[in-house]
């Protein structure tokens, strides 16, 4: 499919480019390679959005079955093996293939000016083209491949583009995250393994193995046996849940799963932790929908609390840590960790609210947290420092970047009318109706509710900090040596108003998105309850 | 009887221009932002659109145009109107059988009744008003110069967001500007930025209201569970309500107890009040509207909404403890605030403290026409129908005084504010020109809020003397002025409840000595600043104020002494009902007698007395204590106007007769303690740096030592593990990732293999 294909072989053909000229020939050809990147990324933009109006935007009234894909494509790839180049859209992926689409062009303008350009702009089209595969893959090796692909571009990201300790970050970054994707390999591979033998069955069944890497064959293979009983048998289905949530869980990350987020944030470019944090951290709760609860159902039910907890710990921790952090970008990192929590406790609820309510914070955040490295990067970049407290008064010589903060902090917050704030509520209501089925007390809805009074109070006290106070004799960082304070570039400027358009948007109309997205979970559970799978009294 | 001809006339319909009211100020918002950016300095943006003040004055206006035609339609009304304006988003949930899931909608839409009208009308009418003065405020002091429109954006925005709450048509669009007007708060409680104190106070605001929201949205999402919805339309159906009562009247009591909390902290009640003096800082027409016209008023406002609960017939007795509980914070709240404002030196923070104390009056109000309607018998008998319907009206009544005579206290006390620091920037800059600190605002010696600086302005502001002393007249219930006849109304509930209940007792004690408290402080506070001799040169230098700062005062002052004409016409009784609505009863005159009658004349010897002692301790204890201790004569050669110069006579009368030596009082740990506002800021403070920060510290050091440090120690397990195949390994990240390729090309082998 053009997505996937498009933008690794456009990113790979310009960086071949760039690598084939003269060294000293680099600095010429940052603006070329720049403008070619950024088109490219707008017309991919263009095409997703298109796909939008053509097939997704009125999807609560044409439908979509459950575990059926819209542009699907198959072509064969290790036939004797069951492997296929698999790929389609449905509510679940699109929305995250749009957010990656709408990131790039955005994460271009924000960066306009990153040294290098020849070879940074090509290195986030190849992010760019590897996390679009993940989302449109259908076919578990080709998913397992795209989801490892993405860590190179970022390794490089980080490693060239970062930091001081860029070094130590991108290699820990690395090495975390593909140790937990291990252990995800080796459940994708006993999944293949020990799926019922059909040899000669012929459509996505390996001719030699007579087993498939294909999802969609392997979920509707799953929902029958899931109907009368455990699909793989109770205790394999529990081991596979748990080995696949693994590596999802710290892609997300889970506490305690996360500490190499923040590290990696640190270090990494602005556009690296757009990407990363927009987007890539998307791929674990994806990750999550499209196979254990799509294939699972029983043993996410046996795991719900766990999940649950997980979710509460996950929201609190980041949260309470937030709040010692003096370093503004790693306090954002956690800041993500926090949200990602709810999109554990939205899953965790087993709830088509819950669900829905994971779904648009995954989109939601992954337009609004790009914002908030965008405010990190500008701060950076303008006052050379990271330190909470070591400029103030931001709102005198900075009008622009205070707006911006002050913009994304309140929608990180969750100020209703921006996009984070539905997301927010329909998990409460979901986490509540949880508790009330379950017969909990209230206490259990006062630790998360009290996270968005811990999220204001980290997010205020920076901004005291930052873009309030300094009297009237103000000074610029001692960081910047008494240079004269600037504030950020036009560019820059393009990147958060579009970003806060996009925010406001889908805060004032969420069912843009979310139409599609609750569509997505009423099939789903309408799907399990009426095959019998999800059951009464869980 | 007119009734019976009011429930044919069927409901009027929501006009289709009546979103304007929302949607006209958010777009002024934009605009004032964007045209702000693009013009700030030009000479026509600054002198003629008065850097956006215009703008938002024209929006202002036709705001109240339309409200008032949608008021017009709707005043008398028996019956709500609603109309849905947009589609939100839908979502479902699953009730863990084999139902499936349901359809839950979640829209916009707006919802006219006797509380918005009144609502709406306090909105509308004072945000245009103060509109009025923020030009003649602003727009004079250079220190806002190049910064005014974000002043009006924000404004307008505000503006938006009250209209919004007041009209929405579900709880949660009401949570939903009720969280876009706390952003306005903060924003403009921050307006002065680079202040070190507003920046706190600011945070302070935004972070003490958000942790009554959490409370509130928990409220929400329990009261959703119960109904499947927000909606008014939903949750008021007395159906719907029914059966919610028949099985969980306990859950409903504790959703609607938790949504309480939000009302406390927005309304800063007791414990939830600190942030409301420290957003002093804020410009004063912020501090007129926003916090004390206006937002304050949103907690109100959704207790009052949650009057269809108590009322219910299928809710009997259920609620009770809990309009007991809002009775009482109330009643505290009333006292504590009234004690505090006995020791303020600053204009603005006396005010800020009556405020608290008078919103506490009208929630001890609600609290108590909440318990009536919930123990009463209303439905079926007339009598106690109309003692209902009686006490919910007196706390909305006074809901309405309050806004209109605080809106006016705050403007008044700006133009005094305003014209103290024009005479000492005045005086300041031919004492020691050459100083270059000329037109700093805000040096550190010198507070034009401090009321030290004030004394004998009456001579001077002769207009704002007066709204000031009519203000104070309304606040305290001076008879026949504005709050008399609310206030009377809720004191007088609140010991009839006290007959039912003793529990009551205590509210309807604090609202009692409240009032004669009420009435020390604020005559304290007009004595010290108009009354007596300038304290100070600055006093004695101060000019009269402009027209802009005038004309709402004007107006307001007109409006708090025509408040007999408005209990006249069934303010006291404000309810959708046949009998009691607005101008169905009786004429304006039989009105007005019959109010009088009610007041003076009250055939019960019980609330006879009770009203008595409230006037004697409101109306003369009080004023009487603050006349023997503050102010005093004029300057020689300076006299008042001839309405003020009686109280001006009356206080040096008192003066001369009744002194007497409070320094004793004033230094006592009493005393000392209410200047430190009884230390429940400190002990906030404390529990935010020892507990909140330090526990968000170690949990910081823990996770980056203990949950960090684990991975480390992996890490260096595994280097030194390495270090006995070293040979294969370069260090270098590159390698790693050929082997990372390889890897996974032997596992690809290894399927292929088992495969």
């Amino acid at each position: 499919m053009q997505l996937v294909g498009f933008p690794v072989v456009a990113g790979i053909v310009l960086l071949a480019f760039v690598a084939n000229a003269k060294k000293s020939a680099h600095e010429k050809l940052n603006n070329p390679i720049r403008m070619a990147s950024f088109a490219f990324s707008l017309g991919l933009f263009a095409y997703t959005t298109a796909m939008f109006f053509d097939a997704f935007a009125d999807i609560t009234t044409s439908g979509l079955a459950f575990n059926d894909y819209k542009f699907q494509d198959s072509y064969e790839w290790f036939p004797a093996l069951g492997i296929h180049w698999t790929v389609g859209l449905d509510a679940l992926s699109f929305p995250m293939v749009w957010l990656t689409t709408f990131l790039l062009p955005v994460t271009i303008i924000a960066t306009w000016h990153e040294k290098n350009g020849a070879t940074y702009f090509p290195t986030l089209l190849l992010m760019g083209g590897a996390l679009i595969g993940v989302f449109v893959s259908l076919d578990l090796f080709m998913f397992y491949v795209f989801w490892e692909l993405t860590l190179i571009p970022m390794f490089f990201l980080i490693l060239n583009w970062g930091g001081k300790d860029r070094k130590y970050a991108s290699q820990k970054f690395f090495i975390y995250t593909f140790t937990a994707s291990v252990v995800m390999l080796l459940g994708l591979v006993t999944l293949y393994l020990m799926q019922p033998e059909q040899i000669g069955a012929g459509g996505k069944y390996g001719t030699m193995t007579g087993r498939t890497f294909d999802i969609p064959t392997l979920v509707e293979h799953a929902t029958a046996a899931n109907q009368n009983g455990w699909f793989l048998g109770e205790s394999m289905q529990k081991v596979l849940f748990v080995m696949l949530m693994l590596g999802f869980l710290v892609k997300l990350p889970a506490v305690p799963f996360h500490t190499w987020l923040p590290d990696a944030h640190v270090q990494a470019p602005t556009g690296g932790s757009m990407l990363l944090a927009g987007v890539m951290l998307k791929m674990g709760a994806y990750g999550m929908f499209r196979l254990p609860l799509s294939m699972f159902p029983h043993a996410l039910q046996h795991f719900q609390l766990a999940l649950m907890i997980f979710g509460m710990v996950s929201l609190v921790w980041g949260a309470i840590v937030c709040l010692g952090q003096t370093n503004l970008k790693k306090m954002v990192a956690y800041s993500s960790v926090s949200h990602m929590g709810v999109i554990l406790i939205g899953i965790a609820t087993m709830q088509p609210m819950g669900w829905a309510a994971a779904l648009f914070m995954m989109f939601a955040h992954g337009i609004i947290s790009p914002m908030l490295f965008a405010v990190c990067g500008a701060f950076k970049h303008h006052y050379h420092s990271m330190e909470i407290g070591a400029m103030r008064g931001m709102a005198k010589h900075s009008p622009w970047l205070a707006t911006s903060m002050m913009f994304a902090w309140m929608a990180s917050l969750g100020l209703p009318l921006l996009a984070g704030f539905v997301a927010e509520l329909m998990m409460f209501i979901a986490l509540w109706y949880f508790i009330d089925l379950q017969g909990w007390s209230v206490l259990w809805m006062v630790g998360p509710a009290l996270v968005l009074a811990l999220t204001a109070a980290y997010y205020l006290w920076s901004m005291q900090r930052t873009i309030f106070e300094g009297g009237d004799e103000t000074q610029p960082p001692a960081s910047l040596n008494g240079d004269v304070v600037p504030d950020i570039t036009n560019e820059e400027k393009m990147a958060m108003l579009i970003l806060a358009a996009f925010t406001i948007l889908f805060g004032v109309m969420p069912w843009i998105g979310l139409d599609m997205m609750d569509d997505y979970c009423r099939t789903f559970f309408e799907h399990m309850i009426s095959n019998g799978i999800f059951k009464g009294g869980a | 009887m007119a009734g019976s001809t009011l429930s044919e006339i069927a409901t009027p319909e929501i006009t289709e221009l009546a979103p304007l009211i929302v949607l006209l100020p958010m777009i002024a918002f934009a605009v004032i932002l964007f045209l702000g950016r693009v013009f700030n300095g030009n000479p026509t943006w600054k002198n003629t659109v008065k850097e956006g003040g215009i703008i938002a004055l024209g929006v202002m206006g036709a705001v109240l145009v339309l409200s008032l035609l949608l008021i017009a339609d709707f005043i008398g009304s028996v019956q709500a109107g609603h109309d849905s304006v947009f589609h939100w988003f839908t979502s479902g949930v699953w009730d863990g059988t084999s139902a499936g899931v349901s359809t839950d909608k979640f829209g916009f839409g707006l919802y006219v009744d006797h509380i918005t009208v009144m609502l709406l009308f306090v909105a509308a009418f004072l945000c245009l008003l103060i509109n009025v003065f923020s030009i003649g405020y602003m727009n004079t002091d250079p220190i806002n110069d190049n910064r005014n429109h974000r002043f009006y954006a924000e404004f307008t925005l505000f503006c938006s967001g009250m209209l919004g709450m007041v009209l929405a048509d579900s709880f949660l669009w009401l949570f939903i500007f009720w969280e876009i007007m706390g952003l306005c708060s903060y924003l403009l409680i921050g307006f002065y930025y680079e202040r070190p104190s507003a920046a706190y106070a600011a945070k302070k605001a935004f972070l003490t209201t958000r942790v009554g929201d959490v409370f509130l949205m928990i409220g929400l999402v329990m009261l959703w569970d119960l109904f499947g919805s927000l909606d008014y339309t939903v949750v008021f159906d007395s159906a719907n309500i029914e059966h919610v009562a028949e099985h969980s009247a306990g859950t409903l009591q504790w959703a609607l107890g938790l949504m309480f909390i939000g009302a406390v902290g927005k309304s800063a009640q007791f414990p939830l009040h600190v942030w409301l003096p420290d957003a002093m800082e804020g410009p004063t027409p912020v501090s007129a509207l926003i916090h004390a016209a206006t937002m304050v008023n949103a907690g109100l406002y959704l207790v009052a909404r949650m009057f269809p609960f108590f009322g219910a017939e299928a809710l009997h007795g259920d609620l009770a403890d809990l309009a007991y509980i809002i009775a009482v914070v109330g009643g505290i709240t009333a006292v504590m605030a009234a004690a505090i404002a006995f020791v303020q030196m600053d204009l603005k923070k006396v005010l800020a403290y009556s405020t608290m104390s008078q919103l506490a009056y009208i929630f001890t109000g609600l609290g108590c026409a909440l318990y009536l309607a919930n123990t009463l018998d209303w439905h079926h008998n007339e009598k106690d129908h109309y003692i209902v319907i009686v006490a919910f009206g007196a706390a909305l009544f006074h809901l309405f005084n309050h806004a209109m005579a605080k809106g006016m206290l705050f403007m008044a006390s700006g133009s005094v504010i305003h014209e103290v620091h024009h005479a000492h920037h005045h005086l300041h800059h031919h004492d020691d020109h050459g100083d270059g600190h000329g037109d700093d605002h805000h040096d550190e010696e010198f507070d034009a809020q401090s009321m030290e600086n004030m004394g004998g302005l009456a001579s001077k502001m002769p207009i704002t003397a007066t709204a000031m002393l009519v203000g104070s007249a309304s606040i305290m219930g001076l008879p026949l002025i504005g709050g008399f006849w609310s206030k009377e109304g809720i004191i007088a509930n609140a010991w009839r409840v006290a007959q039912d209940d003793p529990r009551f007792l205590l509210p309807a004690m604090c609202v009692l000595i409240g009032a004669g408290m009420t009435g020390f402080y604020m005559s304290r506070m007009w004595l010290k600043t108009f009354a007596g001799k300038p304290n100070n040169e600055v006093a004695a230098h101060v000019g009269p104020t402009n027209i802009w700062i005038k004309t709402p005062l004007f107006i307001l002052t007109f409006v708090s002494l025509s408040s007999v004409f408005l209990a006249g016409m069934g303010f006291t009784h404000w309810a959708p009902d046949e009998n009691y609505a607005f101008m169905q009863e009786k004429s304006l005159v039989d009105g007005i007698i019959y109010e009088m009658q009610h007041a003076f004349a009250n055939s019960d010897a019980y609330f006879f007395i009770i009203t008595y002692i409230a006037i004697a301790m409101g109306a003369v204890a009080g004023p009487g204590l603050a006349m023997a201790l503050y102010g005093g004569k004029l300057e020689d050669g300076e006299s008042a106007k001839p309405w003020m110069t009686p109280v001006i006579s009356l206080n040096a009368w008192v003066m001369n007769r009744f002194n007497f030596d409070n320094s004793a009082f004033a230094e006592s740990t009493l005393a000392v303690a209410l200047q430190n506002r009884l230390y429940i800021d400190h002990y906030y403070d404390m529990a935010m740096v020892k507990i909140v920060a330090g526990l968000s510290n170690k949990v910081a050091q823990a996770d980056s030592d203990v949950i960090d440090g684990t991975i480390k120690t992996i890490e260096t397990g595994s280097q030194s593990l390495s270090t006995a195949v070293r040979s294969l390994t370069t260090g270098s990240a590159r390698d790693y990732i050929l082997m990372v390729a390889v890897g996974m090309l032997a596992i690809f082998m290894l399927v292929w293999g088992v495969a």
